[in-house]
């Protein structure tokens, strides 16, 4: 083995010994023996614990302060208990404010709780610890798991899209199971910008694993002080969810949830019909001076017979079924649940099923040491059709193939556009649908141990272990197609089966303390590792002699195709550490520190060092600030600090080379091998330096509730792969420490709440307001992006002084109506197609930007935004008595969407169906300002890629909206359950947009370097789920 | 007490201990650049792989073959709305037909470079050796020449140029393109063995890289050389094959007479060419249509027709369920197909492990005879030889419209014809303007050939943003 590297050794010794010592200094000889209880004359108290309807609170804890003595409410609110004359009581429960009770000579008590959602007293849980809200001197938002609940979606990303400011999940379209992209502040570099998910302290997870319901509570770190304790993996921010738990002593508590609904499509897009579209083409070659495909003359396709769309978008189901159970008595407690979820897309043989099981406990094994354990098994399934693709996509295909061809021939075969190369090179997309046979299956395990031990007071040590890891398989089979343009000459079966496991480790201390009643001190540090190891194998097959579906196994083809297989590893080191301190509950400093080692660095470019620190002041906690009555808290926090991204892929120090590069000899397989990656000895980290001021405030006893943050995010040394010149080849060129990015905004997030007798109220929202700016690149130099359908059009740059990913085109000003007005234009004074009759009335006429009198590729420019100058959250929950209504909305605006699937469905020159507005074409002067003249010609590329195909993307989308009825006492007595609730969801029940295409959500389609390019992607639909829960 | 520390102390042990070499890693299933070229096995799987890039659809798997659409010998078809502003020269620099083989070319040099840069060094077999290094000479320089036909003088990367990092080149100039050209299979020549056993069938020979070094002088008027080439070509074991057709058959593609092809093998890699260039109803693409113009061209009887095109009444054995079909006029546009790029499997379905030929003798032949006539020396051994094959009638004092002709028959549908017209053009042996405008019909109408903007294609204006305006365009462009 090679010589361990110095550094690290050196940096755990210092470290370790340095969180020793700083722990011991602290700990100051104690007079640490409890005051012993005096014996005093016992009474037994009883009462009820109600919530704020008058409800009974099962499961409520009544502690005697001071003691371990306690008890809990039962089914009924009930409870009773021994306590001494003039005793104090603790009364508390999860999400309601605790009561603390001084008890007189009463035997009988009624205590109300009330809720406490978001109030300053509220946990919030951090990076190895938790702090209350009001302590708080970073940037965290909190969702609590009861917005999750229940609603019909399979992930926990799709549910927190539009709850938190700062926080915005983009959707990649809409297919069953697609989780789309969470981006925390921005865009914050141009490579992998996901956030680090920690699920039960396990870094690493994935947010679609996790059942909603199950959720407690997800915390989202968003700048550098609240974020760097995860320096590493830290600069895209933190997303931590915490899962329900058991509570000692709480009588076990059962939960059934079941909801099940049916999705629709929203929107399909207007088509011509077939004899229209005839003659649609035929115009193409009158225009042109051509003689008339005979296909288009051919009455057979002139009849009206299939709306694609329709025939594509089915009626799609959600159901969903999950058993909580929770409990635990003095030593232990749990949480049990098992679960099924399972969506059907709208477009058949598209789905994403889902089983989970968890255990969650804790133990109590003595006084000072306390075990816990958290585990989740789940396995899903995924099916997912191809709706990305401008030459294959299904979508795609449904909009444009020719709808005078049916479903089926009258022989039974699949209709085929091999009749003519007038009908575009499109398979039949209910052929491509129905025959297509793929899915992927993964099996996964998330789980860690934990153990506490309190050296002594205040003191404590804990390790936590975590395993995550899955099994997955993949199968995909193609059929032999003869009848369908895209032909398959020979029939394959690819199977491909991968393990991964991610092992952590953690060692950390931490050490409360308060002194004086005064100074308030925390303090938590230690050391971590994570390793990450896959290894996979895949093996195909080909020449099926039979495709039937029990015949689908890699035994049975004849020939082998190939087989593959490989293994990777990664790690990464660490040493964190955070001190907070806070004066009185009035001023509040947090330092934090992490050093990282990652290997996917060279050695000597492993180690990153990420400091951040903040400060914070409870202005609403001085004297002076006693007489402002109406606001009821104010805290002003700032801070700054270094975060880390190393999200690239490993070893691009080294020069690679790969095998499997195939050709033949003679009909003799050959394998060769080439350099696949130019290696950057120099690569390093990534990093974000982020600048925070904050504001709380609370106004009318805190109900209202207002936040607000302001943000500088520098990204510096971004790890970009430069622009790459043909002449390098096909290689891939490393990362290199190049880029600068930077995104900065505000956030916004308020909250209200009232209740007057039986009607409670909860109004809240988010609003976000980002800008992202891309500060340096390579050389000044741009890149690009993907590029779009058969004739490669290119919509998307990034630039250096401009956004990521903005739109990049000609600039189109309407339609030469005459042939004077193409010789008087000065945009093509010297423009060579004018001479040549190239250019003609009908024609789109584009800004000659660079005043050379010719149009070409340097009249392009940055024509668009594809990122919201504002994303934002509306809430509304209202209860009337057993009745509960909630509105969720979701808005975006300021941003452009291009719509490239009507670029090219109003484009002639393409053999497809086209857009049903193309009827209103130029066909002589003043009959048309936008929509060219029909023509087979491209000499005007008049649908290049143009402003005229920029939309206005705002959106304000009533994402969900839920109706519920809890059973009345008297009735669920009677049958035997404590809560009963039955409720409808609306998902995506309507959308406001000026957009014209089918969903104005659509994502990324090239990692961060193009968004909000319309390629027909799987559209979101509208759902509606019925449900119950039933707890006993 | 004293339980916590000595716990305290046995898990920090723990992580002390195991953790010792942990961002140490390893790159499972590839090989380091430093590990790598330890021997000939390693010199050979990367001579192989130089090779892999050519038969990519964006290359010769299609797109190279677009290049020739503008000639009078075919018409577009299919459906790739960019190829209109190409078979018309309305195209602009940012056509996307322009870059789709441009990165594949220079994988290919790259790869190349790769080999001449590291095999040197290797202790390994001296033959081996020399093929290895002759194979990589021989497909830089069949790059370059690629690129100097279509684009003229372009960024010439090298060994040294890898090794500086120094991609970022502004053009050679045509001039020093040819001369790269010309190094490069002259050494390739000279490294490269005569021929190859059967199972090494498909790399190149000495007689392909002197075959090639023919073209190059024939385009830059050294006749002389391109006759002396050429003789060696025809001295080595490169005879004709008895049959014309034999050069378009799976079955005996592999004959003395293709100098070089690139090679597919159904199911390990495969030539879409053949997908591009059949019929639709017959499991094809429908690209490249040959146009009335061409069949005419042929002199009656020609028995190369039949095999270079499908023409109404062909019966032609699909294999499979479909069988022996009669090919008919509504499969095409024109009323013809290319027949040289599909055979059929048994089963039905097209046969993938057709080659697509780039070198033939028939082509070295006549190129001699170019050379003769245009020096104004006596060609009719070289035609007649062609011709003979054909059972053409022999010609006596053939003339250079005779070479024209039958340059034309001979290699229809390889990729020549546009090339030849510009080449004889530049010396006013044809009018390629007036060539162009003939109305060949409603799908190739008459088209505005610039002289002499369209000698050339444009720079993909993608390479030129790239490189941040170190690559320039071509004149009037």
């Amino acid at each position: 083995m090679k010589k361990t590297i110095p550094k690290m050794s050196i940096h755990r010794i210092i470290w370790l010994v340095a969180s020793l010592l700083f722990s011991v200094l602290l700990v100051q000889p104690v007079s640490a023996s409890l005051v012993a209880l005096e014996n005093s004359i016992l009474a037994d108290l009883k009462g009820t614990v109600v919530d704020e309807t008058g409800a009974p609170l099962p499961g409520a804890t009544i502690t005697l302060q001071g003691t371990t003595q306690g008890t809990v409410s039962d089914i009924d609110g009930n409870f009773s208990i021994d306590i001494p004359e003039n005793g104090t009581l603790v009364i508390s429960f999860i999400g309601y404010k605790t009561q603390v009770i001084t008890i007189g000579n009463e035997s009988v008590l009624n205590v109300q709780l009330i809720q406490d959602e978001s109030s300053l007293n509220e946990v919030l849980v951090v990076g190895y610890g938790t702090q209350e809200k009001r302590d708080v001197t970073g940037a965290v938002s909190s969702i609590k798991g009861d917005n999750l609940e229940n609603l019909p979606v399979s992930g926990a990303a799709q549910a927190l899209q539009g709850r938190a400011a700062g926080v915005n999940v983009v959707r990649n379209g809409g297919a069953p199971g697609n989780q789309g992209s969470i981006r925390i502040r921005g865009t914050g570099t141009l490579n992998n910008a996901d956030p680090l998910i920690i699920i039960d302290g396990v870094p690493g997870g994935n947010l679609n694993d996790v059942n909603p319901n199950n959720i407690a509570s997800i915390e989202v770190l968003k700048d550098a002080s609240a974020s760097a304790i995860y320096g590493t993996r830290a600069a895209n921010g933190v997303v931590i969810v915490t899962t329900k738990r058991g509570d000692f002593n709480q009588p076990l508590r059962v939960e059934l949830n079941g909801y099940t609904g049916v999705s629709n499509a929203i929107k399909t897009i207007d088509v011509l019909d077939a004899p229209t579209l005839a003659s649609l083409k035929r115009e193409r070659y009158t225009n042109d001076g051509l003689t008339i495909n005979p296909i288009w003359e051919n009455a057979a396709y002139q009849t009206q017979k299939t709306n694609w769309q329709e025939e594509l978008l089915g009626q799609g189901t959600t159901q969903n079924v999950d058993l909580t159970l929770r409990g635990g008595n003095n030593n232990s407690s749990f949480m049990l649940a098992g679960g099924y979820f399972k969506e059907e897309g709208m477009i058949s043989n598209s789905d994403f099923r889902r089983l989970s099981f968890r255990i969650n406990s804790d133990h109590r094994i003595s006084d000072k040491f306390k075990v816990g354990q958290n585990l989740q098994l789940v396995s899903i399934n995924q099916r997912s059709p191809n709706t990305l693709s401008a030459q294959t996509g299904v979508l795609w295909s449904a909009i444009r193939f020719h709808p005078g061809l049916p479903v089926m021939n009258p022989d039974g075969s699949y209709s085929s556009s091999q009749i003519s190369g007038e009908f575009g090179d499109i398979n039949n997309p209910i052929f491509t649908q129905n025959t297509q046979d793929n899915n992927s299956t993964s099996h996964k395990i998330l789980g860690n141990l934990n153990a506490e031990y309190e050296i002594i007071e205040g003191l404590k040590f804990r390790v936590n272990f975590g395993l995550d890891g899955f099994i997955s398989d993949g199968y995909n089979f193609n059929i032999i197609v003869n009848d369908q343009i895209r032909t398959n000459s020979m029939n394959s079966l690819s199977r491909s089966y991968n393990e991964y496991y991610s092992v952590l480790a953690e060692y950390f201390v931490s050490y409360d303390k308060v002194f004086n009643d005064l100074h308030n001190f925390n303090f938590v540090g230690g050391y971590t590792t994570q390793t990450f190891n896959s290894d996979g194998f895949s093996a195909s097959k080909r020449d099926f002699l039979d495709e039937s579906f029990d015949q689908r196994f890699l035994s049975v083809g004849q020939t082998l195709n190939g087989i593959d297989g490989g293994k990777s590893y990664d790690a990464l080191a660490s040493y964190f550490g955070r001190a907070t301190y806070n004066y009185d509950e009035r001023y509040l400093v947090t330092a934090t520190f992490r050093s990282d080692g990652s290997s996917k660095f060279a050695p000597g470019n492993r180690w990153g060092y990420f400091p951040a620190f903040s400060l914070g002041w409870r202005i609403s906690e001085e004297d002076f600030f006693q007489n402002v009555g109406f606001i009821s808290n104010m805290k002003l926090t700032g801070g700054w600090g270094s975060l880390g991204n190393q999200n690239v892929p490993g070893l691009q120090y080294l020069a690679l080379i790969s095998s499997g590069r195939r050709y033949s000899f003679g009909g003799n397989q050959t394998v060769g091998a080439a350099q696949t990656r130019v290696p950057n000895l120099g690569i390093t980290w990534e990093t974000a330096q982020m600048t925070n001021i904050g504001l709380d405030l609370g106004f009318l006893d805190n109900r209202l509730l207002a936040n607000l943050n302001y943000f500088i995010k520098d990204t510096k040394d971004m790890l970009i792969a430069p622009p790459t010149i043909g002449s390098i080849g096909t290689a891939q060129i490393p990362n290199q420490n190049l880029g600068e990015l930077r995104n900065k905004g505000l956030e916004v997030e308020v909250l209200f709440r009232e209740s007057q007798g039986k009607f409670t109220y909860t109004v809240s929202g988010n609003a976000s307001f980002i800008q992202n700016e891309v500060t340096k690149l390579v050389d000044g130099n741009f890149i690009g992006s993907r590029l779009y359908g058969r004739s490669s059009q290119e919509l998307s740059r990034t630039y250096e002084g401009s956004p990521i990913a903005s739109f990049y085109g000609w600039r189109a000003d309407g339609l030469y109506q005459s042939s004077e007005e193409i010789q008087n234009d000065s945009n093509i004074a010297n423009d060579p197609r004018k001479s040549g009759g190239l250019i003609q009335p009908g024609d789109m006429k584009f800004l000659d930007l660079n005043g050379d009198g010719i149009i070409d590729e340097s009249d392009r420019e940055i024509i668009g935004n594809p990122h919201p100058k504002v994303v934002y959250g509306l809430n509304a929950q209202l209860g009337y008595g057993n009745f509960d209504l909630s509105l969720f909305f979701l808005g975006n605006a300021g941003f452009d969407i291009y719509n490239a699937d009507r670029m090219q469905g109003i484009d002639p020159t393409y053999p497809f169906n086209m857009y049903a507005e193309t009827i209103n074409r130029w066909n002589g002067q003043g009959t048309s300002n936008e929509i060219p003249r029909m023509t087979t010609k491209r000499d005007n590329l008049n649908h290049r890629t143009s402003d005229l195909f920029l939309e206005d993307g705002d959106f304000l989308r009533l994402k969900n909206v839920v109706l519920g009825y809890t059973l009345p006492t008297p009735i669920t007595d009677r049958i035997g359950v404590s809560k009963a609730r039955f409720y409808v969801t609306g998902q995506n029940v309507f959308v406001l947009t000026g957009y014209s295409g089918m969903d104005p959500e659509l994502g990324y389609t090239d990692g961060n370097l193009q968004l909000n390019a319309d390629y027909a992607q799987y559209p979101q639909a509208r759902s509606w789920t019925i449900g119950t829960t039933i707890t006993f | 007490m004293k339980n916590s520390i000595q716990l305290l102390l046995l898990l920090v042990l723990i992580a002390t201990a195991c953790e010792d070499n942990i961002l140490d890693t390893t790159p499972y299933g590839q090989s380091t650049s430093s590990q790598f070229w330890r021997n000939g096995e390693d010199a050979v799987a990367a001579a192989n792989a130089m090779y892999e890039p050519l038969v990519v659809e964006d290359f010769y798997g299609h797109a190279e073959h677009t290049f020739d659409i503008p000639s009078d010998d075919q018409f577009r078809a299919g459906d790739h709305g960019e190829d209109q502003a190409i078979e018309s020269f309305t195209f602009d620099a940012g056509n996307p037909q322009l870059f789709y083989s441009w990165r594949h070319k220079y994988e290919v040099i790259s790869r190349a470079n790769a080999v001449l840069i590291n095999v040197p060094d290797i202790s390994m077999d001296q033959t081996l050796k020399d093929r290895t290094l002759g194979e990589a000479h021989f497909l830089r320089g069949f790059m370059y020449w690629r690129f100097a036909v279509i684009y003229g003088g372009v960024p010439i990367i090298l060994e040294e140029d890898v090794i500086a990092n120094n991609y970022n080149k502004p053009r050679a100039t045509l001039e020093e393109t040819y001369a790269q050209i010309e190094a490069d299979l002259l050494r390739a020549a000279d490294l490269l063995p005569i021929s190859h056993d059967a199972d090494d069938s498909g790399r190149p020979s000495k007689g392909s890289a002197n075959g090639l070094l023919a073209k190059l002088y024939l385009y830059q008027k050294a006749f002389d050389k391109t006759i002396s080439f050429g003789q060696k070509v025809l001295d080595g074991p490169y005879p004709l094959a008895d049959n014309y057709q034999d050069n378009f058959r799976v079955e005996t593609q592999n004959n003395p007479e293709v100098l070089f092809s690139i090679q597919s093998l159904q199911g390990w890699q495969d030539n879409t060419h053949i997908i591009y260039t059949t019929p639709r109803p017959w499991g094809g693409w429908d690209f490249h249509e040959p146009v009335q113009d061409l069949i005419e061209e042929f002199e009656d009887g020609d028995p190369r027709l039949d095999y270079t095109v499908y023409k109404p009444g062909d019966m032609v054995d699909l294999g499979g369920d479909k069988g022996l079909t009669e090919y008919t006029e509504d499969l095409s546009s024109t009323g013809y197909h290319f027949r040289k790029y599909s055979s059929w499997n048994p089963q039905g379905g097209l046969n993938m492990s057709h080659n697509n030929p780039i070198l033939r003798t028939a082509d070295v032949l006549l190129m001699m005879a170019e050379a003769k006539i245009r020096s104004g020396q006596n060609g009719d051994a070289e035609i007649n030889a062609v011709r003979e094959r054909a059972n053409r009638t022999e010609l006596t004092n053939a003339t250079i419209e005779d070479l024209i002709h039958e340059r034309r028959v001979e290699l229809a549908g390889e990729n020549q014809r546009h090339q030849d017209l510009i080449r004889w053009d530049k010396d006013n042996l044809v009018d390629i303007v007036a060539l162009y405008k003939k109305d060949l019909g409603p799908l190739k109408p008459p088209r505005n050939f610039e002289r002499p903007k369209h000698y050339l294609f444009a720079i993909p204006q993608r390479e030129i943003d790239l490189s941040n305006g170190v690559l320039s365009q071509n004149s009037g462009y």
